[in-house]
């Protein structure tokens, strides 16, 4: 069975893992034993010593805290239950005008604003970009993601979650 | 006579008993046990290793003999074999995408009594080009050849290529001006065009009469039948090598296999649960010449995407709230959605070449009845079907690819394709003879980003794994423009920690021609029609035509004088602006216009891909090679991504690790100052939601999206707490 060993783990996470060596990893039968390696690379990355349960994002984690199980930024700040959407608990910048969209695009051309605006969601506490939506005005906020946390565990990983008495 | 299937059913019943049967087992074809993979699974590896390379084989001899620089440049070809009923065993690379509409054309001869009428015998060719019947677009032409042993059907040949010229109201493939199936071109419809192992003199000559460049055409079809007959012969000698029984049942088991494997990857790769995603796509028409008024000439696309990863490792794709089809050429149909799934699970889940139709019987896609993605009339064009069906997939990469970020493997996080817009012509040729073409260097544009590396720069489209933009002078040979640029274009990929893959634009001048008409698609206007994950941002891909008439290029050759080779970085005036005089245009929407014309200047730029991450985390050293390169501007380094650059003695960007330091703290400190909360953002948008504040695109679009779909109205009212059929006036 194909493994590696949690260091390369971290450095192909990292993006600093050798091209012909990533390039073997990707050719490769996957390795089954990956999952809870890279839990335990993020881990060591993140400052903090609430269990992650799921990685959702770059810097975006499901962890176990306390009772509960939280969206959390790898700075800490918690967005709440795992189960609601954590941007509507995050701050927003809206480009919806030529200047702001050219900040970003400088030199090609530009979505019209009213048909389309770009919307940077970020965390409230140490600013990470977490997402980017391309919307049109007045499109609703995307929930992108809502894992079977508890089937995951159970039936695919054969490792269930313990039972919480409250939240997630 | 040679007509009867291999089973005692005739290949009707044969096919209604293999639905029956996966029904009720839950199995491809009832084959609950693999008892030949079982019995000798050395032998089950190599014979289907074998079919693959019969395949390849057959496909690179085949491109020796087209004549299209589509086929023989960049490879849009694919062939594959398929069972008695029509499903797909083993494939080639290429245009990938065709080998499960192939199936469906198959299975379609099969339900509607070929059969008796006009019979399937050995050496008979039946080709097919009907997107309702099973295609993606007019200019794929697939041609299909019975296997026949001992007296009976055994199996398919198949092959298609994607014609350069179709014959429709404008010139090249792609047919941009195609407003319903009558202007699409000329339309094989599952029609027996040869016997005898020989296409029909009297179908030949329908396509020479009715094909602007006919070569392309005629000679494609020899090639794919040539691949058909090379892969027929080898089944053949295989099974007299194997026996006829072993063939029948390890060629199911090859299906049932590849459909287990799909399941088990899934579940050894993913997350289950609800994904969800959408892009745009802006189609802006009004006022351009040729245009029939038959429906609004602007129009937003919607496309929100649901992927469910269900417990078995099922993925279930559901585009519901998305926008009606309509009298313009961007329609897809069943076939083409289903040909999108199976060439992005090759690509993404299945890179190891052993796929066939058992991967997309693993799948599900839920069609909106009335949609771009179901019409409900057959008389809609689908000529450019890719402008939605590229994007809309591009979101099945980015939600497939949350679930590799969720599971670990992040090597195979992609931010998606992109569309690569079409450019195609016809008029007088450099020759001075009638002539018509796609040009095919789109098959190259820049990928998304991955979760650990930039994407790829001018080196990927969806359709096409195997992407090549094709040779310069080939290009040449075939139409009445020469390059006098062919260019990276600066930031063009998302920007973020790993940046999209940049794209590339060709400047041409027109040469020894008094009439040549071009004509583009595949391009969003006025919104990208793309997505950035992670914190990266999309691509810029709503990028405008510009074209010099009557300019002044000869004159400045004479003298020596500097020319433009690209439109340059400077938004507001291209270098075209700079460098030449002459009628300046600058054009949105597809480019259709009147003939150009010798000495006229014109560009055309493809898309990069999307973003992955947050820019402030951007390596500044292989920024500093970025800019030196020209895939980023050193403007786009310091403003987007926070890197301050400095210059070596030679006067090459060298990255200042502590002035980048100090200036990303600073943009951090902007950004958080700049941002509100979530909730103060929504409260304040209600109001323009309530008084449905918008252009009439985007309430239009609203309105389109909460006639067709209950769960759009149920979810949009639920986030704006508004009732959303009230605010946009629907009943």
């Amino acid at each position: 069975m194909t493994s590696y060993s949690k260091e390369v783990i971290a450095d192909l996470v990292g993006g600093t893992l050798p091209w012909p060596q990533t390039r073997r990893i990707m050719s490769a039968y996957k390795d089954d034993d990956r999952f809870f390696k890279y839990v335990a690379v993020l881990q060591d990355r993140v400052g903090w010593s609430d269990p992650i349960l799921l990685p959702v994002g770059d810097h975006l984690f499901i962890c176990q805290s306390g009772d509960e199980r939280v969206t959390k930024c790898e700075c800490g700040h918690s967005f709440g239950d795992y189960r609601k959407n954590w941007k509507l608990k995050a701050s927003i910048i809206v480009r919806d005008t030529e200047e702001s969209l050219r900040e970003i695009y400088p030199n090609s051309d530009l979505p019209d604003p009213d048909w389309m605006e770009i919307r940077e969601l970020i965390c409230p506490k140490c600013g990470t970009l977490h997402e980017v939506e391309a919307a049109a005005p007045g499109y609703p906020i995307v929930h992108d993601f809502e894992p079977d946390l508890e089937g995951f565990y159970r039936d695919w990983l054969g490792k269930p979650l313990e039972p919480l008495n409250k939240g997630g | 006579m040679l007509d009867k299937p291999a089973s005692a059913l005739r290949i009707r019943e044969r096919l209604i008993e293999s639905e029956r049967l996966m029904e009720e087992t839950g199995c491809y074809d009832g084959i609950t046990e693999l008892h030949l993979r079982n019995e000798d699974p050395l032998k089950f590896e190599t014979l289907h290793t074998k079919l693959r390379a019969y395949c390849v084989s057959a496909r690179e001899m085949a491109r020796r003999i087209s004549a299209s620089p589509g086929v023989r440049e960049v490879g849009e070809m694919v062939v594959a074999i398929y069972t008695p009923e029509g499903d797909a065993i083993a494939l080639s690379n290429g245009i990938m995408v065709h080998v499960h509409t192939m199936s469906r054309f198959i299975k379609w001869m099969i339900r509607n009594g070929y059969e008796e009428n006009p019979r399937i015998r050995d050496g008979d060719i039946f080709a097919n080009n009907d997107a309702f019947i099973g295609t993606v677009q007019v200019p794929d032409v697939m041609d299909v050849v019975p296997i026949f042993h001992s007296g009976k059907l055994v199996g398919w040949a198949g092959a298609v290529c994607h014609e350069l010229e179709a014959g429709g109201i404008t010139p090249g493939g792609d047919v941009a001006l195609a407003q319903e199936r009558f202007t699409e071109g000329l339309f094989v419809c599952a029609e027996k065009v040869g016997e005898n192992d020989e296409l029909r003199r009297d179908y030949v000559i329908r396509c020479e009469r009715n094909l602007r460049m006919p070569i392309y055409w005629v000679l494609d079809e020899k090639a794919k039948v040539a691949s058909c007959i090379d892969m027929r012969e080898s089944v053949k000698a295989l099974i007299d090598e194997i026996g006829l029984d072993y063939w029948m049942q390890v060629s199911k088991e090859f299906i049932e296999e590849g459909r287990r494997a799909q399941l088990a990857r899934t579940r050894q790769l993913t997350v289950p649960g609800i994904y969800r995603g959408h892009t745009f796509y802006g189609h802006v028409t009004k006022g351009k010449p040729g245009y029939q008024p038959l429906g609004d000439p602007d129009w937003l696309y919607n496309m929100p995407i649901e992927m469910e990863i269900t417990s078995d490792g099922k993925i279930i794709m559901d585009f519901e709230g998305t926008q009606p089809w309509g009298y313009h050429s961007m329609n897809c149909t069943p076939a083409g959605m289903d040909g999108g799934m199976f060439v992005t699970l090759t690509q993404h889940m299945n890179f190891e070449g052993l796929v066939n139709d058992g991967a997309w019987m693993a799948t599900e896609l839920k069609l909106p009845p009335g949609t771009w993605t179901n019409p409900d009339n057959e008389m809609v064009a689908t000529a450019t079907s890719w402008a939605l069906l590229l994007p809309a997939y591009g979101v099945f990469q980015r939600l497939l690819s949350r679930s590799f970020i969720a599971r670990g493997f992040v090597e195979e996080a992609f931010v998606g394709q992109v569309n690569s817009p079409m450019i195609e012509m016809g008029g007088t040729s450099q020759y001075g003879t009638p002539f018509g073409m796609a040009h095919f260097e789109c098959a190259a544009a820049g990928s998304g980003a991955l979760a650990i590396k930039d994407g790829l720069d001018t080196a990927y489209v969806g359709w096409n794994p195997e992407s090549d933009m094709g040779n310069i002078e080939i290009w040449e040979q075939n139409m009445p423009m020469l390059y006098i640029g062919r260019s990276i274009v600066p930031n063009s990929g998302g920007a973020g920690k790993y940046r999209g893959g940049c794209s590339f634009l060709s400047t041409w001048l027109v040469s020894k021609t008094d009439h040549l008409r071009l004509v583009t698609s595949e391009h969003s206007s006025r919104v990208f029609d793309n997505g950035g994950l992670c914190g990266g941002y999309p691509a810029p891909t709503c990028q405008k035509h510009r074209a010099v008439r009557d300019s002044n290029i000869f004159e400045l050759a004479e003298k020596g004088a500097p020319l433009a080779h690209h439109t340059g970085t400077n938004p507001y005036r291209s270098e075209l602006e700079v460098r030449l005089e002459g009628q300046h245009v600058t054009m949105e929407g597809p480019y259709i216009t009147a003939p150009h014309k010798t000495g006229d200047v014109f560009t055309h730029s493809y898309n990069g891909g999307g973003g992955y991450g947050d820019v402030l985390e951007r390596d500044p050293v292989k920024t500093a090679w970025d800019v030196e390169n020209g895939f980023l501007t050193r403007e786009a380094a310091q403003g987007i991504f926070g890197i301050v650059l400095d210059e070596d003695e030679e006067g090459f960007p060298v990255a200042n690790l502590e002035a980048t330091k100090r200036h990303r703290a600073e943009m951090r400190a902007q950004r958080l100052a700049r941002a509100k909360p979530v909730s103060e953002w929504v409260a304040k948008e209600r109001e323009r939601v309530k008084a449905a504040g918008f252009v009439p695109e985007v309430r239009k679009m609203y309105a389109s999206a909460i006639r067709l779909s209950a769960r759009f109205t149920k979810d949009f009212s639920a986030f704006w707490d508004v009732d959303a059929k009230s605010t946009f006036g629907v009943e």
